[in-house]
């Protein structure tokens, strides 16, 4: 009977902290602000138990792990305080005091608020522990060395520093939170240095991952790839829109978090992004077929034979199969860099909200000759993209150079 | 829209066509220009590959394509194989024996419905000419085959019979080694 005493009184005393924690919304609270932060992303890997690790993030220094941060004492956080798991959020800091890979974006986070953090930690704690470690990250000299990292953070980590919020609304203060803190959108939507840290002067301005462009997410250049504020918060929301679907890296983000959010929040999103004022989506007229560059001419042919079965004649699309060329966003970047990956690498078979569903698009690698490619992309951009038609093979062989090895 | 001329290799017989459009889905252009019904139009957005015909490459290697979702220009120049072209002929064009993956699917009652048959019989017609370049070991055999028919659609379920079936052909031919 004592036992029993002892052991309820425990029960009791140890379920407190997370009664309350319930009772007052902060588990849910932070279920919502993990997924606005997409913690799942490197801290789940594909198929993998939630928040367990094992997502191998391939960064030009080696291969990074994401950890286990479910709440194992052993293998995951669970030794972690409020106050130690702030510091890693915010800091970069690990529990014993070494410093986290700068992976971790806790270059953005830092200007996340201590109770957020809590709340995320609140939630984190309700989950399921794993008690399995993720695999050892492995680095190249001198990135392995933890303590060259206190060097890094002094010279290159430099913490994000908002913009101005002077005189803006409401759902734009809310968005730069989501967008910038929470979201960390600018960590692959910012070019990085040789030292792997982002160049802040061009921040948003886009950068390049795994040979995939995260494209420009300043105002301007969203308006003049055709994007308003509806059509992008509900890309956010649903993973498609006009201007296209979602794949390669947005595909997971949009998985895992953005399709959570709430709508207001993907409003402010969307208000931050372009702005309260916003520049007009910049609207295209197709180009007439004799008005296009030869190439773009002898690329026509190429789209009928290859991609028209799915994406039709007229570039129109095909619901529930393959998006529209016409007003697709990608064919409207400077850098054909991702249409040409898209074509030669495919993208599997996405689901999206609502049981909607894009069909697998097949890779054209070996498909088409360069010449192809050329002539192809050339059409594509001219025709519905608002760019000249003039791309040379070189142009083409010149980004296969920078593809991922694997590829080519 | 416009129209070109097409000249291509089917079933081993050089083929000019004057005027073919040039947005002609490849099935189309089988059916009704070259009178080969054979090849299926299933789904017509490339899944369930009843529609596939086979492509030999000037590298000796050969490839199944989808012909619902592949334009007939993309063919002009190649070397086309489609479901007409497998069985041996006498001189009046009349089917004197069919190939082993025909006979065999026939003798193992392989399909019921047949729609997606064409489709199957390609692509186990071209694993048996890979596993003729370099036979598989007994171990890989049942990955082989679902590497090769998996994508295809059957929808009367036919699929155990038509592994089965192939599995026996490529036994019975001295495909498949022990280990």
């Amino acid at each position: 009977m004592k036992h029993l005493f002892l052991r309820l009184s425990l029960a009791l005393g140890l379920a407190a902290p997370l009664l309350s924690a319930h009772a007052d919304g902060q588990v849910e609270r932070g279920a919502y602000l993990a997924r606005a932060a997409d913690c799942m992303a490197c801290h789940t890997k594909p198929g993998g138990a939630p928040y367990a690790g094992g997502l191998p993030i391939v960064s030009p220094f080696g291969t990074i792990y994401g950890t286990n941060i479910t709440p194992s004492k052993e293998h995951g956080i669970g030794l972690y305080s409020d106050e130690e798991f702030f510091a890693a959020l915010t800091q970069g800091k690990r529990r014993d005091g070494a410093n986290l890979y700068p992976a971790m974006p806790y270059t953005s986070y830092h200007l996340m608020p201590r109770q957020d953090s809590d709340a995320i930690h609140a939630y984190l704690k309700t989950i399921e522990p794993v008690e399995r470690d993720a695999p050892q990250t492995s680095l190249s000299f001198p990135f392995n060395i933890r303590l060259g990292l206190i060097g890094w953070n002094m010279i290159y980590a430099e913490d994000l520093q908002l913009q101005s919020a002077e005189g803006k609304s409401a759902p734009w203060k809310r968005g730069q939170y989501m967008v910038d803190v929470l979201g960390h959108c600018g960590e692959c939507h910012t070019p990085r240095g040789e030292t792997g840290a982002m160049e802040l002067d061009k921040r948003m301005a886009g950068g390049v991952l795994n040979g995939y462009l995260a494209p420009s997410l300043l105002s301007d250049d969203l308006a003049a790839r055709g994007w308003n504020h509806q059509d992008l918060a509900s890309f956010l929301k649903h993973g498609m829109s006009a201007q296209g679907t979602m794949f390669n890296e947005m595909y997971p983000v949009f998985h895992n978090s953005t399709q959570h959010l709430t709508d207001a929040d993907l409003a402010a999103m969307a208000t931050f992004l372009l702005g309260d004022q916003p520049p007009e989506a910049k609207a295209l007229d197709e180009v007439a077929f004799d008005k296009l560059s030869p190439s773009a001419q002898k690329g026509r042919q190429q789209y009928l034979n290859v991609c028209a079965g799915c994406h039709a004649a007229q570039g129109e699309g095909k619901p529930h199969i393959a998006v529209a060329m016409r007003g697709n966003t990608t064919l409207r970047l400077d850098d054909p860099r991702n249409l040409l990956r898209v074509i030669e690498d495919g993208i599997a078979e996405q689901q999206f909200t609502g049981f909607e569903r894009m069909q697998p698009m097949p890779g054209f690698a070996d498909k088409l000759s360069d010449q192809q490619l050329t002539d192809l992309l050339n059409y594509l951009r001219q025709s519905w993209g608002g760019k000249p038609g003039d791309l040379a093979v070189s142009d083409i062989q010149a980004l296969q150079a920078q593809a991922p090895s694997a590829e080519h | 829209m416009a129209n070109r001329p097409l000249q291509l290799t089917l079933n081993g017989k050089a083929v000019d066509s004057a005027d073919i459009p040039d947005d002609l889905p490849m099935i189309d252009y089988l059916h009704e220009y070259e009178n080969l019904t054979g090849s299926r139009l299933g789904c017509g957005q490339g899944i369930c590959h009843a529609c596939v015909v086979i492509v030999d490459n000037p590298d000796g290697t050969s490839e199944e394509v989808r012909t619902c979702i592949t334009g007939a220009h993309y063919f002009a120049g190649k070397k086309v194989r489609t479901i007409e072209g497998h069985a041996s002929r006498d001189e009046q064009g009349k089917v004197t024996e069919l190939n082993p993956i025909q006979q065999r699917f026939v003798d193992e009652f392989a399909f019921q419905c047949s729609y997606c048959a064409p489709g199957f019989v390609n692509a186990a017609t071209l694993l048996v000419e890979k596993l003729q370049r370099k036979p598989v070991v007994n171990s890989q055999l049942e990955q082989v085959i679902e590497d090769s028919l998996g994508h295809h659609i059957c929808r009367c379920t036919g699929y155990v019979r038509y592994f089965s079936a192939t599995r026996n052909v490529l036994t019975d031919l001295g495909l498949v080694r022990e280990g």
